[in-house]
C-alpha cells in the first residue's frame, strides 16, 4: 500500500490550442524526493502551476496531503511551499523584513523566532540584516528556499532550483533539499531538466514529454536497469522526442 | 500546524507601504507634491498681503486728501479661496502621484518575482485585492494629511483669516473630496500594473486616461484650452453658447470628472464664479461617486483576475 501526499489523477492544461499537459496520473509518496524531468516546454512548470494552485486546470484533478487542488485550494497552499525559478523577493528590503512578510501570510504564531531558526538551519543567518538587492544568485536561492519552508510545509515545490547557479551553489543546494527531506520529513517535488541533478538528489524520477509522464519509476529501479547518469541520458534522450520544445511554460 | 491568517490584507498593506517608503520615483513626485500645496498657501497668502499693503497705502492717501475710504476688498473674498491653486495642483501633480503610487503597489511584486509565491499563500486573490487597496488608501491618506496640515497651519497662523466653524467643514470636504479624486487614478493604476503584460504600457494606460480627463474633454466639452485648465479661475470659464458645446457639455459631461472635480472643489473653496453651473448630464458629485465607484470595482476586478503565474512583465 502507497502513502500518496500527492495524488494526480488525469490533470490536464491548454492554453488556446496548445494542450500543455495531456492526462497526467501520478502518486508520489511521503518523504520522497521525486525529480520530474523533461525538455524546456515539456509541460512540468505548467504541471507544479497546477499542484501549487496558482492556475486551475482544464481538466482532471490531484490532492496535495488529501486536500484537492481545485475545491481547497487554500487547505493545499497551507501545507505546501513553492521556490519559483529565478526567485527574486523584494530587493529593497532585507532579509528579515522579507521573511517575516511572508512568515506572517503564512500564519505563523512567532515569526521573528522562525525567521531566525530558519535561516539558521540554511546557514544564512549572517544574511539577516541586508538588503536581497545585494545578493548572488545562489544567496538569493537560500533566502528563496527560506521564504518557502517557513511554515515547515509537507510538500516543496522546487522549480528548476539549479538554474542560474555555479558548481558550488548547485552543490550546497543539493545538500540542502536532503536535509529538508531528512530532518524535516518534507517531500520534494522538484522539476529540472538535469539528470545530473535527478541522479544525485531524487529518490523517485518521472519523465514529461510534450505534456505527456512516459516514465516514472523509482531512482533505485531506474539505476538497476539503465545503469549511471549517461545511460540515464541515453534512456532520457530515446523516450523524449526533441520536437515540441517551448509549446508550454 | 498553521492556521489561516485572517489579516492577510493587512500584512499585505503593511508590506506594500514599507516598500513604497523606499521607492525614490514615489518620493519624489510625493514630495513635489507637499512642495506645491506650500506654494499654493504662500501664493494665496503673498497675494492677499499685496493687496492688502495697497489698500492700507491707498486709505492713508484718501484720508489724507479728505475722502472716504471704502471697505478693504480683501473682506469681500472668503479665506478658503486663498487655496484656490490647490485644486489645480491635486488635479495635476496629486492625480500623477497617486497613479505612480497605484502602478508601484503591483509592479512592485511583478518585478520582484513574488506574485507565484503570494498565490501559494493561504490567503484568496480578494485578501490580496483589499491588501493592495488599503495600502493605497493609507500611502494618499499620508499625502493628504501632509496637505491638510499644511494648510491648518496656514489659517492658524495668519490672524487676518479666521475661519468659521462652516468654513472648517468646507476645507475638510475638500480634503477629502481630493482625496477620494487622486484615489480614483490609483485604483485605475492599480487594474493596469495587475493586468498589463507590458510594464510601460501598465503605466502608460493610467497616464493617458488622466491626460484625456484632464486636459482633453474639458477642451471638447466646454472649450477650455488646455493651458486654461492649469488655472483654477479660467477653468470655470463658461463654454461657448453654441448647440456642439450644449451637446457635448451634456453628454461627454459625465465622462469629464476632471470639470467636475474642479467644480466641486470651486464650491468648498468659494471661488466659484457667480452663475457657473455644470452642464453635465448628471451632478458633478454624482458623477465622481459613479467614477469612483467604478475605479474601486475595476481594481478589485482586475487584482481577483491577475495571473499570479505570472511574475515579471514582459518589456
Amino acid at each position: 500500500m502507497t502513502d500518496g501526499l500527492i495524488e494526480i489523477q488525469n490533470l490536464s492544461q491548454r492554453f488556446g490550442k496548445v494542450q500543455a499537459v495531456r492526462g497526467l496520473t501520478l502518486s508520489v509518496n511521503r518523504g520522497e524526493v521525486f525529480g520530474f524531468l523533461g525538455h524546456n516546454g515539456a509541460g512540468k512548470t505548467t504541471t507544479v502551476h497546477m499542484l501549487t494552485t496558482l492556475a486551475p486546470p482544464s481538466g482532471g484533478t490531484a490532492r496535495i496531503a488529501g486536500h484537492d487542488i481545485t475545491k481547497d485550494p487554500l487547505s493545499v497552499r497551507r501545507v505546501i511551499g513553492y521556490v519559483p525559478e529565478n526567485v527574486r523577493l523584494y530587493d529593497t528590503l532585507t532579509t528579515r523584513e522579507n521573511l517575516m512578510f511572508f512568515a506572517r501570510l503564512s500564519g505563523i504564531s512567532a515569526p521573528e523566532r522562525r525567521v531566525n531558526e530558519t535561516l539558521e538551519f540554511l546557514d544564512s543567518s549572517h544574511l539577516i540584516d541586508r538588503r536581497v538587492g545585494e545578493f548572488s544568485k545562489g544567496m538569493r536561492q537560500r533566502v528563496g528556499l527560506a521564504q518557502a519552508i517557513l511554515h515547515r510545509p509537507e510538500v516543496l515545490f522546487l522549480d528548476e532550483p539549479t538554474s542560474g547557479l555555479d558548481p558550488m551553489g548547485i552543490k550546497m543546494l543539493r545538500d540542502l533539499i536532503k536535509r529538508l527531506n531528512n530532518d524535516f520529513g518534507m517531500t520534494i517535488f522538484m522539476n529540472t531538466h538535469l539528470i545530473s541533478e535527478i541522479a544525485k538528489t531524487c529518490t523517485s524520477i518521472g519523465v514529461l514529454s510534450q505534456g505527456t509522464l512516459v516514465y516514472h519509476d523509482t531512482m533505485e529501479s531506474a539505476v538497476r536497469k539503465y545503469g549511471d547518469d549517461t545511460s540515464l541520458e541515453e534512456l532520457y534522450l530515446s523516450i523524449t522526442p526533441v520536437t515540441g520544445q517551448g509549446e508550454a511554460a | 500546524m498553521h492556521s489561516f491568517p485572517r489579516s492577510a490584507p493587512l500584512i499585505i498593506a503593511g508590506q506594500s507601504v514599507l516598500y513604497i517608503f523606499r521607492e525614490r520615483t514615489v518620493a519624489m513626485l510625493s514630495a513635489l507634491f507637499v512642495v506645491l500645496v506650500l506654494i499654493s498657501a504662500y501664493l494665496g497668502w503673498s497675494a492677499t498681503s499685496t493687496v492688502n499693503a495697497i489698500y492700507a497705502d491707498a486709505a492713508v492717501y484718501l484720508k489724507g486728501i479728505g475722502q472716504t475710504v471704502p471697505a478693504n476688498p480683501v473682506l469681500d473674498i472668503s479665506p478658503l479661496s486663498l487655496l484656490r491653486n490647490m485644486s489645480i495642483y491635486v488635479s495635476l501633480i496629486g492625480a500623477l502621484a497617486a497613479i505612480v503610487i497605484g502602478y508601484q503597489l503591483i509592479a512592485s511584486d511583478r518585478k520582484s518575482g513574488v506574485v507565484p509565491i503570494l498565490g501559494t499563500r493561504p490567503m484568496t486573490k480578494l485578501a490580496y485585492a483589499r491588501g493592495k487597496i488599503a495600502a493605497l488608501a493609507t500611502l494618499l491618506a499620508a499625502l493628504m494629511a501632509v496637505a491638510a496640515v499644511i494648510s491648518v497651519s496656514t489659517f492658524l497662523l495668519l490672524p487676518q483669516f479666521t475661519l468659521s466653524a462652516h468654513g472648517w467643514l468646507k476645507l475638510f470636504g475638500f480634503f477629502g473630496l481630493s482625496y477620494a479624486y487622486m484615489a480614483m487614478f490609483g485604483l485605475v493604476a492599480l487594474a493596469t500594473a495587475a493586468q498589463s503584460r507590458s510594464e510601460s504600457v501598465g503605466l502608460l494606460l493610467p497616464v493617458t486616461l488622466w491626460l484625456t480627463v484632464t486636459f482633453i474633454l474639458p477642451s471638447l466639452t466646454s472649450n477650455i484650452h488646455p493651458t486654461a485648465a492649469i488655472n483654477p479661475i479660467s477653468a470655470l470659464a463658461p463654454a461657448p453658447d453654441t448647440p456642439f458645446f450644449h451637446w457635448t457639455g451634456y453628454l461627454v459631461g459625465p465622462f469629464s470628472i476632471a470639470e467636475s472635480f474642479k467644480y466641486l472643489s470651486a464650491g468648498l473653496l468659494d471661488f466659484l464664479p457667480p452663475g457657473a453651473v455644470a452642464r453635465s448630464a448628471i451632478s458633478p458629485l454624482a458623477d465622481l461617486a459613479i467614477a469612483f465607484a467604478a475605479a474601486a470595482g475595476l481594481a478589485t476586478l482586475a487584482l481577483c483576475r491577475m495571473d499570479m503565474t505570472r511574475g515579471d512583465y514582459n518589456v
